[in-house]
Order: C-alpha cells, then structure tokens, then sequence
C-alpha cells in the first residue's frame, strides 16, 4: 500500500471545516464549523467537536481514516485549524493569561527578528502544541457501535472506540504538563520540550547554537509560566454488570481526560467514552525490564453520561418484525405473561399481574394533581409457595429493580440517609432503596417482618411517588416513582381465611389499600392442579429443564425490549368508556358493601382499576382503552378478591341478602319485644325497612326477602302491609 | 544434549525450536500446543512435572515446566504484549526474530519500531491452591508425584538452605540462569532496595507457616489459616473458557525472575502513577519470590481433586462397583458411631455428601441438599469432632463457627477493591463440592451489626439459590456456587435449610475427644481410602428417571395430596426427588426405581416424624 499523502489529508481537512455547512429551516446555510473556528479565534470556545457523521456526508473515506488511525488525524485537523484562525479573526482579541501575553509576544518576537537568511535552529522553533489554545476532539459516527471493555482487544489499538461502562475511579484533575518551556542561564535562548508520555527527562543542557559552540555549558532552567499545562484527569471504568459473562470478573480499563473531557465524571456514573485506544510509552530503566509488556489507555474524545435505563441496551433498536410477530402472536398476553418465571407452575393470573405492573399503567397530572401510573402488588401466601422465586425473577427481569427484605431493610435504607461526607464533613443526602428503584421496580420480600415505623416511610411513596426529607438542615423531596412488588407471610403460619386481610398480614390498612392488587397464593388440593404440579416437578429432575410447554418461553432480553416498547405508549380512556366504568365500580362498591367483604373498594380501587386497563391497553402497543381492557381488569380485581375469600364461600354457607335480611328483622323483633313486653314478634315493617336500607340493602331486595319467608311461613305480613309478625 | 526431560527442563527451548522451524508462520502457536498437550496426554508423564503445590518454590528452577493445581481467584485486566520481536543491533545482520510468548521479560535490547514486532494479548489470572483442601487429599498428590518427580529434580542444586537466606540465592539465581542480565547495574541497585522487603516476606516463600502474623502482602486466601503459594497465571489462549472458581490443573512455564519485583520496586521509589495506587501495585505485580509466575501451555478443569482417583471420576474401575453395597454398608455404619448411634441422621448425613447441584433451571438449583442436623450436643466440642472426621472423608471442607464475633467480623463474600483493583476474597468463595459445615451451637445472643446482617443474608442466599452475590460496590454481581452446607445447631437453624434432621442421639461418650479418636483409630486405612473414593466416584454419576417412574411418582403424589393435603407440598416433592436421587446414586444405580421410591418415601416419612409438628397446625383455630 502506498503510504498515504498527509500533505493532501491535510487539505481535505481544512476543506472540510470550511466548506460544511448545513441548511437551516429557511435554507439558509450554516457553517457549523466556520462559525465555532470564529469563536475559537475569538477564544470564546476551548474544544471543538468534529462530528464524523458530518464528515461522512462529505467524504466518507476520510471517516474511515479517521476510525483508523485517530491520532494521526488529531494533529491533521488541529493543524489545519491552527492555520485557517487568522482568517476567521474578526475583531481584537484581548488577551486572557499570562500564556497568552507570551504566545503573542513570541510571535511579534519572531516577525520582528525575522530574517531572511536566518533558519531557525529547529529545537528553537515553537512547538505547534505551545501556540495552540484550543482542543480538538472527535465526536464518533453515530453508526460506531458501543463496545463492551473485553471486546477491546489488540488489534484495536490506534483506533476510535467506543466503550460504556460504570466510573469506578476518578483522580483529582491536575495540571499536566503539555510543552515544557525553559530558558538558558548563559545566552538567554528559550528551548521548548513537547511531553507526550506521563514522565519526562528534563533537559540540562543547553542546545542553542550558542552556548553549544561556546562550550559555555549553560544550564536550562524551567519555566513554569511559558509552559503549557492542560487539565489532566485519569479514569477507571469498568464493565457493567450485564456485560460480563456469568462467571467471569468484570474488566477494567483506563481513560485519560483531557482538557474539556475532565470533571465531567464522578466515580459511580455510567459513562460512554470514545477515544483512542493507545499504548502507554515507557521511559528509561522500566522501558529495559519491561520491554515486552506494555499498558493501554484510552484517551478520550468524548464523554457522555448516560442514565442507567438509557444504558441498557434495550429500546436502542427497534424489534424487527420478525420479533414482534413472535410476540404478537394470538394468546400474546398469555405467553407473555406465562414467560414470567416459566420454573414456577402455574399462578397465571399472578403471572398477569406481574405482567402489567412491568408495563405499568400511565401516569396522570391533572392541574399539578399526580395520579401515579406504577402498579403496586402485595403477594401474600403460606410459606413456601414460590413467592420469593416470583420476586427475584420480577427482580432480574426489570431494567431497574430493587430486591430488599424487610426484615433487613430499616426506613432509612429504603427512603434515604442524610450522611456526612467524611472527607468534606459536607451533608449528603444518600437514596435508599425506594430512590434507587426510581422508574423501576421495588421488590420487598418479608414485607410483614417490617418494623410498623419503617413501614410508614412507604406510604408516601406508594401513592405520592415521592420521598420528602426533613432532616439535618436538608429540605428536599426525591423523586421515587417506582412500582411496589411486595411479598409477605400470613401471621399465623398459614392464611385464615376467616379472619381479615389486616389480622392475617398485621399490616394497616392505610397500606394495604395503597396495593392494586393483592394476591394470596394458596396451597390448596386439588387432584387435577397436583397433578399437573407433579409432572411439572418430576419433569424438571428427570430432565433438568422445562417441560415442553404450548408456547416456549420468551427470552429475559426480548421481554424487557416489548417491555420497553409498550411503556413508550401513553393510551388514554376515551369518553365512551367513562360510564361503563364508573358503573362498573358502583356495582362494585355495592356487592362490597354486601359481602360484607374483607378488603376494601374505595376510590383507590377505581384508580386501580383504570391502571391495570391503561396497562392493558400499553401491552396491546394501542393508544386507546378498549372495553376489553377494562373488562380484564376488573377480572384480574375480581380474581384477586376471590384468591382472598374463595375458601370462605366453601366453609361457610353463602349468606344471601335475604339471610341477611331475616336477621336483622329478628334482631329488630326482639329489640322490641324486650321494650314492651309480652307484645313480642311484632314488627312495623316500615322500621324493618329503613333499618335494612341503612345496611345497605335496597328496598326491592327488602321485598324479595319479605314474599321469600313469608312464603316460608316464617313470619306474616299483614293485609295492609305495616307490620310484620313472627309465627 | 536432548532428553526425555528436555521439555520439562527448559520448555522455552521447546517452543523457541518450534518457532524457528515453522519460520514463524502463524501455526506455530497452534503446534507448540500440540506439542505439550500431546506429551501431557500420558498420565506418567504427566507426573514427572514437578508441582508447585508440593515442591518448595526455590527448588524449582525458572523456566521450567511445572503445575499447579489451584481455583481462579480473581482474573486481571488483560495484558498486552510484545508477541514477536525484533532484537535491535546495529547492524541488520545481528537483528534476530525473538519471541516474547511465554515470557516476562527480554534479555536483550528491543528494536520496538520495527515492522516485524507483532502486539499480543494474553490474561493473567490470580490463581491460589484449593481453599479448604484436606491434608490428605495434599498428601496424596504430592506422594503421587514424589516418586517420580525426585529423579527429575535431581538438577536443582540441592542448595538446602533456608529461605531467609534470599540475599544469598538472589545473587546466584541471576547469574546462574541468566547471564546477559548481571551487567544491568541498576537491576543490582534495585536488589539492594528490595533486600528489606524481601526479608519481612521470605519467610512466606518458605511454606512456613505464615496464616497469623500481619505481612505486608495479602496473598488474598478466602479461607483463614491457609498457606501455599499463590500464583499469577498467564493464559495465552482460549480464556473465555475458565470462569472464577474453576479448579484447574495448570501445566506451564515458571518464572520467578527476580526483576519482576524490580520493576515493582521501581515503581514505588520513584514514579508514582496517579492512577495505579501502591495498593494496586502491590496487588498486580507482587514480588516473584511470592507470588511466582506461570505461563499456562496447557490446562483443563479438574472435576474433582482425589488423588485416589483418574481425572475423569465417571470411570470407576467395575471392581469397585461390586464393591458398592459393602462399602455403603460399612460407611453408614462408620458415620452412625460418628453421630452417636443414629442411623436415620447417619443415612441423611451420606446423601448429604452425595450431593451435588447438578443443574440450574433459571433461578433454582436443581440437587441441592442443604442438611440441618439439629440437636448437636451444645457444650462440648462436638461439632468440631465431627467436623475433624468429615475432613477424613470429603476432599474440600471448612467449618465457620457462627460466633456473634465471626459472624460480625468475617468477610463472607468477596468484594471488590477498587484502590487495589482487585478482588477481596471472601470465605464463601469456594470451589465446587466444598464441604461447608455451619457450626450454629456457638452462636451466643446479642446484637448483629450491618456486617453481620449481610453475612447471614450471604448464608441465606447461598443456601437457597446456590449464588454468592460478590459485592462491587456498584453493583452486585451474581456467581453461581455448588456448596454443600451442613448446618449444626442446638435447634432447628435460623438459616433455611432442605432438610432438617433431629439428631437423637443413643450415646453419650463422656469424652468426646477420646471416643472420635477412638473411632478412627480402628477405621483401616485401606477402608478409609475406599470410602474416599465413594463418596466422590458416585457423585458425579449420570443419573436418569423413567418414563414409566415418572407416572407412578405423579400419581403417588396426587394420591398423597388426596388423603392429606397438608402432608405434603410441591416443596417436600422436590425433595423427596432429591433424596430418592441421592439413594439411587449411593446404591451406584442410574435410575431411580420403585424400590428407591418407596425407600426416599419412607426415610422422609421417618425423618418428619421426628421433626415436631408444623407450628402452623397448632395455631389453626
């Protein structure tokens, strides 16, 4: 291969950054980098980015060099743009610093004592990097993938890269030495030594023509106001956690920051660094022992913070088709949410219920009012029933999960802890659980062993979404928007039945309100789903795997992708609905007030209902709810009141309203009857009736109840129906 | 002089000779493999190669072929370096190809600008012997060696000094291996820095014991009181394949250079790097005579490490197999006189040490068997007697005292240090198979502290899910782990466990100490090796369930479910299968029968009625 004309690289370069330019909506045209090189030459601006797409549009050759051998290119285009400033000069420039005032006395120096005949000695001629006070960097092509750190391996070396991972070090920025400038004590000539490598070997002697022919020996000193610093931070990043493959340690690399690039990391953030990936150089005695070892760095160009969803890879591409076919398929709803935890048999409606609290249901701000979208779910069950297997696959499955237990969680490890700085004695505020599960999912397994004060740092959060603090002179409110899966344990061992939700968990009902959704998984007989549970366990130690099932799982990554997909969605109730849902929960405050039942249907329960539809509706990918979504939600709400009372309908007879009824007649009778004695059985029908529509009955149901015993000959009504008398 | 022994003594003159005869065409990596994996097939030769576990470090020789048998501990950044160089001279006659593989450092001068210099990337790994390994599994490989290995030592100047006297070896050591270096004064200057440190360290090198006292280098062992030489091991091919925690058999090239440690010196004295803190020095590139290097030509994963038995444990000799009934039938009634006459805990306990987790479906490990032996006598040493006779049995244990104090104050699981980039090791991280006993009778009331709390949840999840999350500050990462717990307590543990087992015991010797000792003095020793050999062969046995046994479990669990659906749950089906495979397997059958069935139903059966009844019945109304 021919080597490469620099001299011609060079001028595509200077081309490039005078003659891109972009059209503007009025199709003006801007000159993006003439206008940043008058800002540099006006030394308004420190860095330049050269973005490679903009440079692909103009010569995508130049791109690929670039990509190559980026060093190299570095020097090209600072060079270029060190010549092309004086044209883009428009006005006086005044000057900044000390170095400044130097730069622009040598150079009046140099035109002054410029003589024709005298070739400067090439050791005295100012180093480009002196004379330069600006930084030029490169921004990658939009079309560069980010790179895992083991996948940068050797043959990478020279080249731009991109890399991701999290800052685990972060050294204090120091000034750096770029171009050592000294002056000699005999004859005064000034020498510049440019520095590449971390450390350097200061120059002794003089090596000005003079003193060299002289033999004066003069000695160099250096000069710290004529030498040329840049800001000089080293980074360590590591690989993130889902890169690594299982078993293996993550790796680490080193970043050099220069410049511009410093300071914008601390360590703990989740950073993409492009840079050049280059061999560290050596000196003296270690470069001998050494020789055939040498360290990387990558120096970096550009360095972007990322938000750690944003950093998960999902959502980056879009799913093919092929994808979304596999899981918009018919029964999509049912393998979706049958892939959650395959291992654990059966639960569908759980599964359901996990589905939609990872999609979650959208978040309404009406007038500065927040109705939170996040689904919460109380997972409630005698011990052993895969609860905690529920949790941490919920857990390994969210982008962004929590997994705590309450019995080792206090209320400060979940809200937040003012903490002082050890270093600075400043006062941080340092997230707990709940805030570092923000936009994701909390998963709290015990949640019963909680201490009841802890407990209460959760309320705000399962319906404000936020955390506010008052402590140690820091006033604040942190965002902690997160979906609450929590799981417990009855308090007697085993779930009774016949006691309330709140004396079977010890839980307020403050709290247990605050949950969309509860579900009790109960281990109960049933020959049909025990067999279907042996074969499922037998299958798995026969042949260490899933059963075949009539769908295969989807896989962990495709989910959180559809996942990530349907949360982008923002459906809405339409008008239509509005009605058919608000009688919906009117038929279900009644049938509560009935059944006398055991959790509670209250507004929260509404709200609850018109989540899991908007959720239903996201997981659909439309933009509307369907009457169907409701009708689901409501099953999903009926399903999870009868996980909680099913066995109670078998053990105790079904009180119908006109049990209930009759009784609360024969109470009145015999209230009565103790008033005035001897007149007892009779009552005034009206009384009986207005003490029955108090309790919530209506009067036709009053009526039924009337004809329905009287027919039993229990009691008789009389002609004029006014009063009722017990036979 | 070319000898049987050549590529033992000096394998670099091995590959050099290669190198040279392939005209350094790419296949010549691929051919020096070859070469060593093809002489390391035959198990005799094998043996020659003197050990490292075994062999004091300054008996062998640099460059000289050894193995290490040892766990990946911590894997390093990678490394590059110079694979193929040029020597610089000054004439272009005197520049010679040279290789830089297998090597730490060049003896001449480098021509690094040269076209021919090809860079090359290469893994060290912080390799450490077996944590927990039985002094008789030690024993048995070094005696299986030292037969064969002593003849091929015999070169080693037997120079038996002791190790303190570094100074002395450190002079000879250059000189004697390598010449071209001993002009190098700033290398002699170094060594004169470095004496100091070296004699603090020395002592270490020297295999005595150095558990307790402080040292200036952590060796980084997760097990307290452990001794052996640590090892940096570079891996110059297919590193994806090891993962942390493996068990390796590594064959490869030493080297002890002393330089090394120079440039470690070096670094300390005059050039600071920001970045790489003292710490990460001192971690990344300890002293050679510590912390010596291998360069791995070869290497596989070790299923097992008995020394009574071949690599490969599924090839038990047919002998054996009918054997098998006795050997059980002996070995239950050994571990019943150890658990004082109780046979229903003797049986638990063997399928205990059977067990292995044999897959991971998802989340759940799949033949785990987690015991609690409950009702351990409190007062005296019990536990630690029983602990001392498992140690006979299986070749990996360790026992944790559950102490307020211990559990407070020990790491359990390893985190990551950032200042010296590398991986703290914890105490659950350890090789597949280890034996873990849990001795819960020593834990007193009082408070847990943060660390405590994190150590039990370590425990917990460690027990349950068979993971140890290793902490990375940032974020925790899952390792997966197969260790068995036995957990010893006065009551039934605060720990989860597969299986509680009440002890009832039929005897109380006055003497603990006098009846265990007892106990094993009248166990032969060619006995002991067959239980040995047991109680590994047969846990990696292949092991299957009929279609057939399939239908009838199901239906027998329905069944079960129909009379009392309190008796038994999906959870006590998992482990009924558990137990009826660890029966099937201790018979050394491979598929589970009826028999088995009835019998893993009926040993369940007695063992739960021992355990008293569900708290959760009594508190029904």
């Amino acid at each position: 291969m021919a080597p490469k004309d620099y001299l011609a690289e060079k001028e595509k370069c200077k081309k490039f950054l005078q003659e891109f330019y972009s059209e503007d909506d009025s199709g003006k045209k801007v000159f993006k980098y003439g206008a940043q090189l008058v800002a540099l030459a006006h030394r308004e601006q420190v860095a330049l980015h050269v973005d490679l797409d903009d440079v692909a549009e103009e010569d995508p050759e130049l791109v690929e060099s670039v990509c190559e051998n980026t060093k190299r290119y570095v020097g090209l285009f600072a060079d270029s743009i060190q010549e092309l400033l004086p044209e883009y000069r428009e006005k006086e420039v005044v000057a900044k610093d000390s170095l400044d005032v130097y730069i622009e006395h040598r150079l009046m120096l140099e035109q002054r004592g410029r003589d024709p005949n005298d070739t400067r000695d090439p050791r005295n001629q100012y180093p480009a990097e002196l004379m330069r006070r600006f930084e030029m960097y490169f921004k990658p092509p939009s079309t560069a993938k980010p790179k895992v750190v083991r996948e940068v391996r050797a043959d990478s070396i020279g080249k731009l890269v991109t890399v991701r991972g999290i800052v685990t070090r972060a050294t204090e920025v120091k000034p750096m030495m770029a171009v050592a400038t000294y002056t000699c004590d005999q004859c005064g000539a000034e020498t510049y030594q440019p520095i590449q490598s971390p450390s350097f070997m200061p120059l002794i002697m003089c090596p000005s023509q003079e003193c060299v022919t002289n033999k004066s020996g003069g000695r160099l000193y250096l000069q710290t106001r004529g030498s040329k610093f840049v800001k000089f931070q080293e980074l360590k990043i590591q690989e993130h956690s889902d890169q690594v493959p299982v078993g293996n340690i993550p790796r680490s690399m080193t970043i050099y920051a220069r410049g511009e690039n410093t300071r914008i990391t601390q360590p703990g953030d989740h950073v993409s660094v492009t840079g050049v990936f280059l061999p560290l150089l050596r000196t003296g005695f270690r470069q001998a022992v050494q020789g055939l070892l040498s360290e990387t760095y990558l120096e970096a160009h550009c360095i972007t913070l990322l938000n750690k969803t944003e950093d998960d890879e999902l959502g980056v591409e879009e799913l093919s088709e092929e994808e979304l076919r596999q899981i918009t398929e018919e029964d999509f709803y049912e393998k979706l949410a049958g892939s959650i935890a395959p291992e654990i048999f059966g639960h569908e409606d759980v599964k359901k219920a996990l589905l939609l609290l990872l999609v979650g249901g959208v978040q309404q701000a009406p007038q500065g009012m927040k109705i939170r979208g996040n689904i919460n779910i109380c997972l409630m069950g005698d011990p052993g029933v895969a609860k905690s297997q529920l949790l941490s696959y919920i857990d390994r499955l969210a982008p962004r999960s929590q997994y705590t237990t309450g019995r080792g969680s206090s209320g400060v490890g979940l809200t937040a802890a003012v903490m002082r700085d050890p270093l600075t004695g400043e006062m941080t505020l340092e997230g707990g659980a709940l805030v570092l599960a923000d936009l994701g999912v909390c998963c709290i397994d015990e949640f019963d062993k909680m201490a009841d004060a802890d407990r209460t740092a959760i309320h705000e959060v399962m319906e404000q979404q936020t955390i506010s603090i008052a402590k140690a002179g820091i006033m604040t409110s942190l965002n902690a928007r997160c979906s609450i899966l929590a799981a417990a344990n009855p308090a007697y061992g085993r779930y009774n039945p016949r006691k309330s939700v709140e004396q079977n968990i010890q839980l307020p009902a403050a709290l247990l309100s605050r949950f969309d959704l509860l579900w009790l998984i109960q281990d109960r007989p049933d020959a049909d789903g025990d067999l279907r549970l042996a074969q499922h366990i037998t299958y798995v130690h026969q042949h260490c795997r899933q059963p075949p099932t009539h769908f295969t799982p989807i896989n962990m990554k495709l989910m959180r992708r559809y996942i990530s997909l349907c949360q982008r969605r923002q459906p809405v109730v339409p008008e239509s609905l509005a009605d058919y849902i608000t009688a919906a929960y009117v038929e279900m405050r009644k049938e509560a007030r009935v059944s006398k039942d055991t959790t509670f249907t209250s507004a929260r329960t509404l709200l609850s209902i018109l989540r899991l539809s908007t959720a239903l509706a996201r997981l659909r990918l439309v933009d509307t709810v369907e009457k169907e979504d409701v009708n689901e939600a409501m099953r999903l709400m009926e399903m999870s009141k009868d996980s909680l009372q099913a066995e109670k309908s078998n053990a105790t007879r079904n009180q119908r309203p006109a049990d209930v009824i009759f009784s609360l007649v024969r109470e009145l009778a015999s209230e009565a009857g103790r008033g005035r004695a001897g007149a007892g059985g009779v009552v005034r029908l009206a009384d009986a009736e207005q003490r029955c529509v108090s309790r919530g009955f209506t009067p036709a149901q009053f009526q039924a109840a009337l004809d329905e015993y009287e027919e039993l000959n229990v009691w008789q009504v009389n002609q004029a129906r006014t009063r009722i008398t017990f036979v | 002089m070319p000898t049987v022994h050549d590529w033992i003594n000096s394998p670099l003159g091995v590959v050099e000779g290669i190198f040279a005869q392939y005209n350094s065409s790419p296949d010549w990596e691929q051919k020096v493999l070859d070469f060593f994996r093809e002489k390391l097939k035959d198990q005799e030769a094998a043996s020659w190669v003197p050990s490292l576990n075994d062999v004091p470090l300054h008996y062998l020789k640099t460059s000289s072929l050894v193995k290490f048998r040892c766990m990946v501990q911590d894997m390093f950044d990678p490394e590059f370096y110079v694979g193929v160089y040029e020597t610089a001279g000054p004439s272009p006659e005197s520049k010679v190809l040279k290789l830089g593989k297998y090597k730490d450092m060049t003896d001449c001068e480098v021509d690094l600008n040269s076209k021919h210099v090809v860079t090359m990337e290469r893994q060290s790994f912080y390799c450490m012997p077996i944590p927990g390994e039985s002094q008789w599994v030690k024993d048995g490989f070094a005696c299986c060696n030292q037969a064969r290995v002593l003849p091929s030592t015999s070169y080693v100047p037997q120079r038996h000094k002791r190790s303190h006297e570094e100074d002395d070896e450190m002079e000879t050591q250059p000189h004697k291996q390598k010449e071209q270096l001993t002009g190098d004064h700033a290398a002699t200057e170094a060594f004169g820095h470095g004496d100091t440190k070296r004699l603090e360290t020395g002592s270490q090198s020297g295999h005595t014991a150095a558990s307790g006292c402080p040292h200036p280098l952590e060796l980084n062992f997760p097990l307290p009181g452990e001794t052996g030489p640590a090892c940096l091991v570079k891996v110059y091919e297919e590193w994806e394949k090891f993962k942390v925690n493996d068990v390796l058999e590594v064959y490869g090239i030493l080297s002890v250079d002393p330089l090394l440690s120079v440039i470690a010196e070096e670094r300390e004295g005059h050039f600071v790097d920001p970045m790489e803190s003292l710490e990460e020095q001192r971690a990344h590139s300890p002293p050679a005579s510590l912390v010596p290097r291998v360069h791995m030509l070869h290497a596989y994963r070790l299923q097992h490490n008995n020394p009574l038995l071949p690599p490969a444990a599924s090839e038990v000799s047919s002998g054996f197999l009918g054997e098998l009934a006795s050997i059980r039938a002996e070995l239950v009634g050994f571990l019943t006189h150890v658990l004082l006459g109780d046979s229903l805990a003797a049986e638990y306990l063997l399928l205990h040490l059977l067990s292995n987790v044999y897959a991971r479906r998802d989340v759940l490990p799949l033949g785990k068997f987690t015991l609690n032996l409950s009702g351990c006598p409190p007062s005296s040493s019990y536990t630690e007697q029983l602990f001392g006779v498992l140690q006979q049995l299986v070749t990996c244990s360790h026992r944790v005292c559950m102490s307020l104090g211990n559990m407070n104050g020990l790491h359990f699981t390893p985190q990551k240090d950032y200042t010296a980039n590398r991986l703290r090791s914890g105490m659950l991280q350890l090789t597949p198979n280890t034996l873990l006993v849990l001795d819960e009778t020593q834990l007193q009331q009082g408070q847990l502290d943060a660390a405590g709390v994190r150590n039990i949840t370590a425990l917990g999840n460690l027990i349950s899910w068979q993971k140890v999350d290793y902490d990375f500050s940032y974020h925790q990462m899952e390792f997966p782990c197969n260790i068995n717990v036995l957990i010893a307590s006065e009551g039934k543990s605060l720990l989860p466990s597969d299986c509680h087992m009440p002890l009832q015991p039929q005897l109380a010797p006055p003497n603990m100490e006098e009846y265990m000792g007892a106990l094993q003095a009248a166990l032969p020793p060619s006995l002991l090796n067959k239980f040995r050999i047991y109680l590994t062969a047969l846990r990696h046995q292949e092991y299957s369930i009929s279609e057939e046994l399939t239908k009838m479990v199901e239906e027998d669990f329905v069944e079960m479910r129909k009379e009392d659906p309190q008796s038994i749950s999906a959870d006590d089906l998992h482990r009924t299968l558990v137990v009826a495979r660890l029966l099937s397997l201790s018979a050394g059958q491979s598929t589970l029968s009826r028999d088995r069935w009835v019998r893993a139903k009926h040993l369940e059966a007695r063992r739960t009625s021992r355990t008293p009844q569900r708290t959760i019945n009594s508190n029904e109304p």
